[in-house]
């Protein structure tokens, strides 16, 4: 071996030299991230490109965005995007190349442009919805409706949230009184862990969601921060085909995630989520009051159009009893003249009947005496013939002693006086 | 007098009226029995009365 031989420092010079002739510019590059992470303030990604059916790595590539760009890169990325540098994103870098003599090659990064990658955000966005509408899935939330009654809350949070707090509290202080049960399922909710997690909360709620109404997911406020988590494809098939509706307040306005889109409702703050549930039940208490006006309203109604009627039916009353007492008391009157007549009939004919007795006795007197005056005739005929003055003109006399006749010569003593009376007179005698 | 209803009243007064129609009753059985029918024409008539009084009582009262 004749040939120059070099230092490996030697031979990465050349091609650190050659690169740095050949290739001074910058340029954007699109990449999918296979890592990312941060290091004392400087980030190292690893830059991968997949084939697009078979999804096998075609090339790879390490980057470095140094603390002093990124610094600036960042904040302005995350807000954009509303995400962190993860892997698994699509990204358009704007680099250069670099290769260090120790270090090998990288791509240096000087900026990054949000708008790229939210781009591909919303077409795994789009693809994610397509799916789950494909599934019949997108808006089975919104077909659950909240139970009027509210109230047993199963809230997925991180437990040491402030808007955890700021949910209770305000749940708690509800100027209606309302009683709200709540308990707690909590979960992680940023960076890559959130996504199982709290389908890992969800999963616990449905082993007895009976004991509950609906489920609250919500997330503290602070900073804006990575929203990756909620818009995955599995997480938003849990949500939507979980029993109980789900409500959503994972604060942030840019725009709707995917789990917010499927959630029966979202609202962008826990504390709107639990001003949600108070109006909710507050609807119910006024529909409950208003239904009671209401139904107090028209019992009254009916209860004075009835007493309007039953007044017009008692006036007739008197009116319709005097037609049925009229009517009752003809009856009687008939009956009583009935018994009346009868009665005078019967009154004549008994009349008839004594008449009839009386003439017949009558007959019956008039009949007895005519028979009793021929037998005193015949008897006066008798007595007429036994006359004394008959005999006394036919020249008998009678003798009289004071009074009574003398049937006896011994009853006679001298000296007394005696009558003898004849036909022309009395002769007076003294006996010797 | 036992409280006796109207319609038995009545039906009893139309029972008389019959056995008088049907000369049923001999002259001491009939005065007893009008007698018996004014009492139940009295207590017919008394409680239709009654009972209007009633009625426009209950109906003053509302």
């Amino acid at each position: 071996m004749t040939e120059k031989r070099l230092t490996l420092y030697e031979l990465n010079s050349l091609v650190r030299e050659v690169i740095e002739c050949e290739m001074p510019n910058e340029y954007w590059v699109e990449a999918e991230l296979s890592e990312c992470r941060e290091s004392r303030g400087h980030c190292y990604m690893e830059l991968i490109q997949k084939d697009e059916q078979s999804a096998t790595p075609i090339a790879k590539a390490s980057a470095k965005c140094w603390a002093s760009k990124w610094m600036l890169i960042r904040p302005y990325f995350e807000r954009t995007t509303g995400q962190r540098l993860h892997a698994g994103m699509k990204v358009l870098l704007k680099v250069y190349a670099q290769f260090h003599e120790a270090y090998g090659f990288s791509w240096i990064v000087t900026d990054i442009d949000p708008t790229y990658t939210l781009g591909d955000m919303a077409r795994k966005r789009q693809e994610i919805i397509r799916q789950l509408k494909e599934e019949g899935v997108f808006d089975l939330q919104k077909s659950l409706g909240l139970p009027v009654f509210c109230q047993r809350i199963a809230v997925i949070s991180s437990e040491t949230a402030a808007g955890y707090g700021d949910f209770c509290n305000q749940l708690a202080d509800n100027p209606y009184g309302f009683q709200f049960k709540t308990q707690l399922f909590p979960a992680i909710m940023q960076g890559e862990a959130t996504e199982q997690s709290i389908i890992n909360a969800l999963n616990r709620i449905n082993e007895t969601y009976d004991d509950f109404d609906c489920v609250v997911i919500i997330r503290g406020g602070g900073a804006t921060s990575d929203m990756s988590g909620f818009d995955t494809l599995a997480l938003a098939e849990n949500v939507a085909n979980f029993p109980l509706p789900i409500i959503t307040g994972i604060g942030h306005d840019r725009d709707e995630s995917i789990l917010d889109m499927v959630s029966h409702t979202r609202v962008k703050t826990p504390t709107a989520a639990a001003a949600l549930l108070i109006d909710h039940l507050k609807a119910v208490l006024d529909m409950l009051n208003d239904s009671q006006d209401r139904l107090t309203h028209l019992a009254q109604q009916k209860l004075i159009t009835l007493h309007a009627s039953l007044i017009t039916i008692s006036e007739a009353i008197p009116r319709l009893f005097s037609i049925v007492r009229t009517r009752q008391e003809a009856r009687i009157d008939g009956l009583y003249q009935r018994i009346l007549s009868r009665i005078q009939q019967r009154a004549v004919t008994s009349q008839g009947d004594i008449r009839n007795l009386e003439q017949r006795m009558l007959a019956a007197l008039e009949h007895k005496r005519t028979s009793e005056r021929h037998r005193l005739e015949i008897i006066e005929e008798k007595v007429k013939a036994l006359d004394p003055v008959l005999l006394l003109k036919r020249g008998y006399s009678i003798t009289l002693f004071k009074g009574k006749t003398v049937r006896d010569p011994l009853a006679l003593r001298k000296g007394d006086e005696i009558e003898t009376r004849i036909e022309k007179g009395t002769i007076k005698s003294i006996i010797q | 007098m036992k409280e006796i209803k109207y319609e038995a009243a009545l039906a009893e007064l139309q029972t008389i009226v019959n056995k008088m129609e049907n000369d049923e009753l001999d002259i001491d059985q009939m005065s007893e029995q009008l007698k018996r029918a004014q009492e139940l024409i009295k207590l017919c008539k008394d409680k239709l009365t009654k009972t209007d009084e009633e009625i426009k009582k209950i109906l003053a009262e509302k």
